[in-house]
């Protein structure tokens, strides 16, 4: 956390990010910094304010005070689809695929932000899938799936869709809202293991999840919230070991285990 | 041959108008706008081209042409006063919008010839001029059906919230899409206009909003094709049903009845589900937990709607 360095030390910082709708406050004086090339996880129960916080992020709702920035530059006055072409890129908390779009299709819709207006020769000729979109479908292993529809596919496997369209847009930011959500446990692994890949790879990445195993092994620093501010900050053990996070969140139970 | 074609010229001409007017319906409907406002905009450019040709004598390329720029532009215009609307509120608007052309068109004085309308529009447009415009529509429209400008459109329709995220301008897509639902139904209204050589306020009117609709949902709202077929039979089905005698409106409307119940994806959309089926693939074939968990939801949300409407739910 040195002051010295000359590029942005952060890829995404938010502070003070408020979210109120009416007298409820959402989010209410949230805030992170994220370095590149780290896996940060957001953990809380339902309703802390966790996807509130990230649709903030993604400009989706506007917020009611603070300041976002990606890569050093305040983006919290922009519009929501300037920000894929900065290099941020989402997934959802439930999967939202297009229904008549294949997965392959879904995938390259991902990949459409690198080739804004879409090339000419994409209109008229072949519309072959890039560079970007094979490698997106071949990491997230939806090789034998990629002609198949939606409707076709298991839940986990959905999930998996999800991930690849964000990743097809090759992100400097990837954030992802429940990622495992409805995945078995091999499944679960191996979504872990991809974003460490990533992350190894130089991809700073922002997950909600609630499954704590997960956002343990696959962190490096987790962030806990609760009715909309932050209750605990620090490495994932620290994290989930913090008196207030095992009452508020993980319950007894949780405290025996560890 | 030739006989069959000079008896049925009206009919063959009606097809290729109904056309660009379905698509003035359907386009917006592609990017899940509800607009109606391409009706408004077949009045607007009928007597946008009328006026030019009656008064100005210009030639017909230029007086379409204008027509569709003028309609273009209102569109787009029109696109930003409803900007905020959605659904059925944005229907309505659109539904008042096709009214108050036909009122401005009713009091509009000697510019539009009031209740009588606009008589001796005599141009050189032919059937062939129609249908060269027709091809050229059908093929920059078959450019927004595949490739990335279909994928950008399904993402619109189907969820703008994830387009917007995915860094697809949504409002200006919508905006677009006005303006192009503004241009297809001048085209087809002044060149009606011209064919016809006269334009009157009540061509202007609900029946035609209907007209529209019906080509669409029927024929197929996702393809230029549905909306060609759609067309193709509502053109030439009351003259079929000619043969019914009084019976005629009840048989059309069974017809209708039947195909919305049993073709929710239109004449088109059964077909390729007919092909896919052939090739042995079947797009419904195994859904996932969760969409079969909506589709219980959804019906029960239906069967809990019509308790309360018989109409008006697909």
């Amino acid at each position: 956390m040195t002051t010295t360095e000359t590029a942005a030390p952060y890829v995404l910082e938010a502070e003070d990010v408020a979210v109120h709708y009416g007298g409820i406050k959402a989010v209410d004086g949230f805030g992170l910094r994220l370095p590149p090339g780290k896996i940060y996880g957001i953990l809380g129960p339902n309703g802390s304010g966790k996807s509130t916080f990230l649709a903030a992020v993604t400009r989706l709702v506007p917020l009611t005070r603070g300041r976002l920035l990606l890569d050093g530059k305040e983006y919290h006055s922009e519009p929501p689809m300037k920000l894929a072409r900065k290099g941020l890129a989402r997934t959802f908390q439930t999967v939202r695929l297009l229904p008549e779009l294949t997965v392959l299709q879904n995938v390259q819709l991902g990949a459409d932000i690198n080739d804004p207006r879409g090339r000419l020769r994409s209109w008229l000729g072949r519309d072959r899938p890039s560079e970007a979109v094979e490698e997106a479908i071949e990491r997230t292993g939806l090789g034998d799936v990629r002609n198949a529809w939606p409707t076709e596919l298991s839940y986990g496997m959905a999930r998996r869709v999800e991930i690849a369209r964000a990743l097809a847009a090759r992100p400097r930011l990837l954030l992802l809202d429940e990622p495992t959500a409805g995945m078995n446990h091999s499944e679960r692994q191996e979504v872990s293991e991809l974003m460490q890949k990533l992350r190894d790879e130089g991809l700073a990445q922002l997950i909600v999840e609630h499954d704590v195993q997960m956002m343990v092994d696959t962190c490096d620093h987790l962030v806990a919230m609760n009715f909309g501010s932050l209750v605990a900050e620090g490495s994932p053990q620290e994290v989930v070991s913090h008196p207030a996070v095992q009452e508020a969140y993980l319950g007894k139970r949780w405290r025996s285990h560890a | 041959m030739i006989g069959w074609y000079e008896a049925n010229i009206v009919l063959i001409e009606a097809t290729f108008l109904n056309f660009l007017l379905a698509l003035s319906i359907q386009v917006p409907l592609r990017v899940g706008v509800f607009s109606f406002a391409g009706v408004g905009s077949y009045g607007l450019g009928a007597y946008t081209a009328a006026i030019l040709t009656i008064r100005y004598d210009v030639p017909a390329f230029v007086a379409i042409g204008a027509a569709v720029v003028f309609a273009a532009v209102v569109g787009y215009l029109f696109s930003l006063i409803v900007a905020r609307l959605n659904g059925l509120y944005l229907a309505m608007a659109t539904i008042a919008f096709v009214l108050i052309i036909s009122v401005l068109a009713t009091n509009g004085g000697e510019l539009t010839g009031g209740a009588n309308g606009l008589y001796g529009a005599l141009s050189d447009l032919t059937t062939g001029g129609v249908v060269a415009v027709c091809v050229v529509v059908a093929f920059l429209l078959a450019l927004t059906e595949r490739g990335p400008l279909r994928r950008r459109i399904e993402a619109v329709r189907e969820d703008p919230e994830l387009s917007m995220s995915m860094g697809i301008g949504v409002v200006t897509v919508r905006q677009l899409a006005f303006t192009v639902s503004g241009a297809l139904g001048a085209c087809a209204g002044a060149m009606n206009a011209l064919l016809r050589t006269t334009v009157s306020p009540e061509e202007i009117n609900f029946h035609l909003i209907v007209l529209a609709l019906t080509m669409v949902i029927i024929g197929g709202s996702r393809s230029w094709m549905g909306a060609f077929i759609g067309a193709v039979i509502f053109t030439w089905l009351p003259s079929m049903l000619a043969t019914t005698g009084r019976w005629q409106d009840v048989v059309y409307g069974l017809i209708i009845i039947l195909a919305a119940i049993f073709m929710p994806t239109g004449l088109l959309g059964l077909v390729q589900s007919l092909y896919q089926k052939l090739r042995g693939r079947s797009r419904t074939a195994a859904p996932a937990e969760p969409p079969a968990e909506e589709a219980v939801e959804e019906r029960a949300m239906l069967q809990a709607l019509s308790g309360e409407s018989k109409e008006g739910v697909r």
